[in-house]
């Protein structure tokens, strides 16, 4: 007796050493995340209450000034809105697009190795050189899409320029580009299910539609979760499209400029990087809001197993 | 995501700056020194290379790195870099920029480098150029070269409607009436591309008319009358549809390049890129600025300057590359390239005989006219919402007077708070 207890509090030289491995294998992470994220938060927090000076050098104290001018700025409201629209606009589509490719892929299908590599590409290709390819297909006069239309007598549509529009073709640059990722990590929590389920099913006679909501859906449910959690994240923070498609000159600039837009051209452009902080922030806290809830709702319709 | 790319591309930057610093200074003991020269013009960088291989040639030893970015990019990339201390040895400076640089200690004063040096000699260059770079006595960068802005024109569409060439007797309604002609009705060709632009635009317009973009007391002048009436003169070619709605930089030449406008506003700096594109040699040629209808001449002219950092671990080899530079040889071997005008007195001719294909002596007749382009200490601060505030205007949907008060009282405020 004495004898466990003594093992309970003693830490074996073994454990020592397997702590101190531990630490030493996840130490890059965990720099890396400190140095990369977690400090630059803090930092952003902090400059936040700042008049920046020129070059970080002389920051002026002003408390709450930045967060009090842009909560009256109307650009900031757009930023939000434009920001969720993207979201919701990619968001399902992506998701809905990807679950569809992995069940069938995971199915019998010839030549599905070839199908989840395509799908898979435009994850690979860097998002700016994405952007540059749909902005000439885009392109007003010669661009291919309105060539198409024009040929079908739809007639041209003004993608990048139109207010009305801008949005529509950067969300379908979004899920382009992002539905490949969604679909391979799906495809990965589809094979985790074990056959026999379906098996099982078959012989009592269940349709592939039935399978699909009372077997798949339900066990593919963490894997969702995780995809939706990233995506929205991933979703909220979108920049690198829209800094390359639409300049601050352009008429659909206050339609489609995103926060992290608005934080970059604030901090960089008008080198205002106290007021930048302060929009980041506030995309901060709303990304925390929606992650919060979807924690809480986690419960209602994941199935752990 | 963007947020982790800035921070992670700073880092990069940053421990990169710290590599090459230890680099340079095992450098320094008998071996090569690289010094780096940052522009924003990926056509002159092809030039400039050239100048850097001779200047290279003379002085063994020093080597000489050229990094090209795009306008926007550049001064994002370089603020990022004077303030995480690594600033390139030498770059190029524009009025928009140097009073911010200049008095938060980021240049390195050339005043003793210029009086001791038997080669640069500030009274050959334009007075108003040297004084854009210079800050309570201390000059803190060499000119390079000028720029004017003039009117390129399609003479084969001006053949095909029998028309005749712009020259110095044309005005605003000469050009409006040649506009007209050279427009058609099915939407295939504009006779105009008045693309929102500052300087290859509007800003040519209102200087013309009398107005001010920046008065000489630092306020700002787009609430003027003169003003308002010469950017609505400007915007008048989109209202009436002799233009096509242009907002992105770069599809301004392009419009014309593919024969979609007859006209456009261009600056001598676009040169090495025209000449190198055959559908411009073939079809184009350039003339003076029309003028207002009350005879108001005026062109932008500015003039880009090469600055040293003061951060540079190499000042006497960077100023060896900015002397240079800035010497009659270097700079008349500039002009002869072609690179730009350069700013050296009595080269200018050179730059002219480098494309004998254009009339480009035009942009040096305007010289002496010309209206040095609006700067204030933070330019870039205003200049960019400005075109924010405006676009609503020029794309029609907006009463003009008030997006210009909008604008004028947007800049008071900028200039205001100006560092």
């Amino acid at each position: 007796m004495a004898n466990i207890r003594k093992n309970k509090t003693h830490i074996t030289k073994r454990q020592w050493n397997q702590y101190r491995w531990a630490w030493f294998m996840i130490a890059p992470t965990m720099i890396g995340l400190l140095v990369l994220n977690i400090i630059p938060i803090f930092q952003t927090l902090y400059l936040s209450f700042f008049k920046s000076g020129a070059f970080g050098k002389g920051n002026i104290f002003v408390g709450l000034e930045n967060y009090k001018t842009m909560f009256g700025d109307q650009q900031v409201w757009y930023a939000v809105r434009n920001t969720l629209v993207y979201t919701l606009g990619v968001v399902p589509v992506t998701i809905a697009l990807a679950l569809l490719a992995a069940v069938l892929l995971n199915g019998r299908v010839r030549g599905k190795s070839i199908y989840r590599t395509i799908y898979f590409i435009p994850m690979i290709a860097a998002p700016a050189a994405v952007t540059m390819v749909w902005k000439w297909l885009y392109n007003n006069q010669y661009g291919l899409i309105n060539h198409l239309l024009q040929k079908i007598g739809i007639g041209r549509i003004n993608w990048i320029d139109d207010p009305n529009i801008a949005m529509i073709s950067i969300i379908i640059i979004g899920v382009w580009s992002s539905f490949g990722y969604s679909m391979v990590l799906l495809l990965a929590g589809l094979q985790e299910i074990p056959r026999d389920y379906y098996e099982a099913s078959n012989i009592d006679g269940a349709s592939p539609l039935k399978q699909f909501f009372s077997i798949t859906l339900p066990l593919v449910s963490p894997t969702l979760f995780f995809v939706l959690v990233t995506s929205i994240i991933t979703a909220m923070q979108v920049f690198d499209v829209i800094y390359m498609m639409i300049d601050v000159t352009s008429p659909s600039y206050d339609s489609t400029v995103s926060l992290v837009y608005l934080f970059y051209n604030n901090s960089f452009k008008y080198s205002n990087k106290g007021y930048g902080s302060a929009i980041v922030m506030l995309l901060l806290a709303i990304i925390m809001i929606i992650t919060v809830i979807q924690n809480k709702l986690q419960d209602k319709w994941v199935n752990y197993m | 995501m963007k947020k982790k790319l800035v921070s992670a591309a700073l880092c990069t930057a940053m421990v990169a700056a710290m590599t090459a610093g230890g680099s340079m200074s095992v450098l320094a003991e008998g071996k090569d020194v690289t010094i780096s020269y940052a522009c924003w013009d990926s056509n002159q960088a092809d030039l400039l290379r050239k100048v850097a291989d001779d200047f290279e040639a003379e002085n063994p030893g020093i080597k000489i790195d050229i990094q090209v970015s795009g306008w926007d990019d550049y001064w994002t990339g370089l603020e990022a870099a004077a303030t995480g201390g690594s600033l390139p040895d030498t770059f190029w400076m524009h009025s928009n920029n140097i009073y911010y640089y200049a008095s938060n200690d980021q240049l390195l004063d050339l005043t003793s480098y210029i009086e001791d040096s038997s080669d640069v000699d500030l009274s050959k260059f334009p007075e108003g150029l040297c004084q854009i770079y210079s800050l309570n006595d201390k000059q803190y960068a060499v000119p390079k070269d000028y720029d004017t802005i003039a009117l390129w024109y399609n003479k084969t569409l001006f053949d095909e409607a029998g028309m005749d060439y712009p020259d110095e007797t044309w005005t605003w309604d000469t050009l409006k009436e040649a506009a007209k002609k050279l427009t058609k009705d099915d939407g295939s060709q504009y006779g105009m591309c008045a693309g929102l632009h500052n300087q290859e635009g509007y800003y040519n317009f209102v200087y013309q008319n009398g107005g001010e973009i920046v008065t000489p007391d630092n306020k700002s002048g787009y609430a003027q009358e003169a003003t308002i009436g010469g950017i609505e003169e400007y915007f008048s070619y989109v209202a009436e549809g002799l233009s096509p709605e242009i907002y992105d930089d770069k599809a301004r030449a392009e419009a014309i390049q593919n024969g979609q406008c007859a006209m456009g506003l261009f600056g001598s700096w676009n040169l090495s890129g025209f000449a190198a594109n055959d559908f411009m040699k073939e079809n184009f040629d350039c003339a003076v600025l029309p003028t207002s209808n009350d005879g108001g001449k005026s062109s932008i002219f500015n003039g880009l300057g090469n600055a040293i950092a003061a951060t540079t671990e190499h000042p006497d080899e960077a100023w060896k590359w900015v002397e240079y530079l800035s010497s009659e040889a270097g700079q008349k071997k500039q002009a002869e390239l072609g690179i730009a005008i350069s700013a050296y007195e009595g080269t200018a001719d050179s730059w002219t005989a480098a494309y004998p294909e254009f009339n480009v002596k035009c942009y040096i007749d305007m010289v002496d006219y010309a209206q040095i382009r609006p700067y204030t200490h933070q330019t870039s601060v205003w200049e960019d919402k400005a075109y924010e505030m405006l676009k609503g205007a020029y794309g029609g949907k907006e009463d003009l007077k008030e997006a210009c008060e909008k604008t004028a009282a947007m800049m008071d405020e900028a200039i205001a708070a100006e560092q």
